[in-house]
């Protein structure tokens, strides 16, 4: 067996990182838990689907039988198999929420360039089964939540490809350049995107009207001004669907508009959305409404937990998860333990030993034959005090 | 104060953070950026990397960094060649062409070579790869970093891809423009989250920017 170096893109993770992971994703999964969201778990292994929107970053394996699998680049596709088979009539088109998260690891065949791993913990949540105002709502309220309840400052864009799509239609841009001018619009890009449009002998008044779109990013007024740029009434009716969502919420301060969100054009039939902090460059959360493409009514959002991380690191502390104990005594270790205490087992048997032992690993107190002591002068009386308090299992102090 | 330095990044003062390349287009963007209504001081004596120039922090970079420090958020906005943005494949707003630094990405050949390409050497693999596959041509590619005619000259590669301004080093070394792949002028770029964040402080300078004689 190799003793090198990892695979590209792959890490071990330290005690203090999966400390903080999981911290994090407790909060999220109590949180979806809190709001209707029921956990499931879905297979890491798929059959190799060449027609999947990622297949092309994929890691395929050979199956014995000859088939082709491929590792999960994220969960929606399997999330829909599981739907289609427990909910049948949901996937026939009856219309009944249904309410997922999950939770688990995502591998994607990439240049690990940029700061890009290969392996990485995605988490999210899905709302099946209905398509209308008020679900788009929920997801965005919850995109929100998600940000908040790691303790950083959420922003959330709102977007609806939808009514690019419309403007294309409407404009008439022939379906071979529709790639490049979307690509231009999602980058903000007019002068690229009149270059995309030149060949097409468009009108010039509909060719001003898309040069708009670019632009059309802000706060709420960009609504008005795209009534005034668009003179297409199929794109407007893609904005009421988007002022129908916003009319959901009473507070919309942490809500921004993007009306040139172009991405995934084919695959995103609604409204999609991305979560910021502020002074962290990369958004935090994606998603949006897929009606259509895997499901007949189906939307919902993904985060990436170490790019969480690490916008958490910049603005936050680590709690404080170190052991505390460290413990010749089986019996108060129990008692403590149950008390939410972190007690370590002490390897060595001799009371001095074991002092020794819990300074060369760090832990500040030591628990010898039923009594608590600190070996670390500057872990304080008061922390002592607790610990004893706990050790004989007194939980009305108060009284 | 003289740029935000160590554990809290550049980022610390809370200003914007600028990405510009070093060399002369450093200066052009200086100057559209001042005519663009900010005020920013010229840098000092010292041989410090970023500097707090007035209403901005300026970093200062290799071109083919500029797109990494702003599509990972490190910088608000910079100024780099489509050229490089086309390479490098990021995910950046681009909301203005400043019309600077325009130039051609071509295929070179010494002047008459009628052989069939082999290998074409360049510093833009991607779009030198993706380019041969269009033209269906089953030529290898080998990245350089310096000066790439003189892989023509030395035999090294067959022909080569790179930025042609005026055509003269072509001419003095006896090669010759066959195919124009791409081409390129300077621009703003924007990180997505900073575009929507900070967009009092970037609408403005984009508006303003744009109204500069050449851009759009």
């Amino acid at each position: 067996m190799s003793q090198g170096a990892l695979p590209d893109g792959t890490r071990f993770v330290l005690p203090d990182t999966a400390a903080r992971r999981d911290e994090l994703r407790d909060l999220l999964r109590d949180l979806y838990h809190a709001w209707g969201f029921d956990q499931v778990e879905v297979p890491s292994l798929e059959r190799y689907d060449p027609n999947h929107p990622r297949a092309g970053q994929s890691f395929k394996l050979a199956d014995r039988d000859s088939g082709v699998l491929a590792l999960r680049t994220d969960f929606t596709p399997a999330l829909a198999q599981l739907v289609r088979a427990a909910h049948p009539a949901v996937a026939g088109g009856a219309q009944r929420p249904v309410r997922y998260q999950y939770a688990g690891t995502v591998w994607h065949a990439i240049d690990p360039e940029l700061a890009r791993t290969r392996e990485f913990t995605q988490v999210g949540i899905e709302l099946i089964g209905v398509s209308n105002a008020r679900a788009d709502a929920e997801l965005i309220h919850l995109a929100r939540e998600s940000v908040r309840v790691v303790g950083l400052e959420p922003r959330v864009e709102v977007g609806n490809p939808g009514f690019v799509r419309a403007a294309f239609d409407a404009a008439g841009v022939p379906g071979s350049l529709r790639d490049l001018a979307a690509d231009a619009i999602d980058r903000k890009d007019r002068s690229d995107l009149s270059g995309v449009l030149a060949p097409a002998g468009l009108a010039t008044a509909s060719v001003d009207a898309l040069l708009a779109i670019p632009d059309l990013y802000g706060g709420n007024e960009v609504l008005a001004h795209a009534r005034t740029a668009i003179p297409w009434p199929a794109a407007l009716r893609e904005l009421d669907r988007l002022e129908g969502v916003l009319r959901e919420f009473e507070d919309d301060s942490e809500l921004m508009l993007d009306l040139s969100m172009a991405r995934r054009l084919s695959y995103y039939t609604g409204v999609t959305f991305r979560a910021y902090t502020p002074d962290f460059g990369q958004p935090l959360l994606g998603g949006g409404r897929y009606d259509g493409a895997l499901l007949p009514a189906a939307a919902g959002f993904s985060l990436g937990l170490e790019r969480l991380m690490r916008a958490v690191a910049r603005r936050r502390s680590v709690s404080e998860t170190e052991p505390l104990v460290l413990a010749l005594d089986d019996a108060g270790a129990r008692r403590l333990r149950a008390a939410g205490v972190r007690v370590v087992r002490a390897l060595d048997v001799e009371p001095a030993a074991v002092r020794r032992e819990a300074r060369d690993l760090g832990i500040p107190f030591v628990l010898v034959d039923g009594r608590l002591e600190a070996v670390d002068p500057a872990a304080g009386a008061a922390r002592l005090a607790d610990l004893e308090a706990a050790l004989v299992g007194d939980g009305g102090a108060d009284a | 104060m003289n740029g935000a330095r160590g554990e809290a990044g550049v980022r610390a003062s809370g200003a914007l953070v600028l990405a510009l390349p070093k060399g002369r287009v450093m200066e052009e963007s200086l100057a559209a950026l001042r005519a663009a209504g900010l005020r920013l001081e010229p840098r000092g004596a010292g041989r410090a990397l970023s500097y707090d120039a007035g209403d901005a922090l300026v970093i200062e970079m290799r071109n083919a960094d500029v797109p990494t420090y702003v599509e990972l958020g490190v910088a608000d906005a910079g100024v780099v060649g489509k050229d490089v943005l086309m390479e490098a494949g990021s995910r950046l707003a681009e909301p203005v062409d400043l019309g600077l630094a325009a130039c051609r990405l071509s295929l070179i050949r010494p002047r008459g070579a009628t052989t069939m390409v082999e290998r074409v050497a360049t510093k833009y693999p991607r779009l030198t790869a993706a380019y041969l596959g269009r033209i269906g041509s089953g030529a290898e590619v080998v990245k350089l970093t310096g000066n790439v005619e003189l892989a023509c000259l030395t035999g090294l590669a067959d022909a080569v891809v790179d930025v042609v301004q005026t055509g003269g080093t072509l001419r003095d070394n006896d090669l010759e423009e066959v195919d124009v792949i791409a081409h390129s002028t300077a621009r703003f770029v924007v990180n997505r989250a900073s575009l929507k964040l900070r967009s009092d402080r970037l609408r403005p300078l984009i508006e303003a920017l744009r109204r500069q004689p050449g851009a759009r």
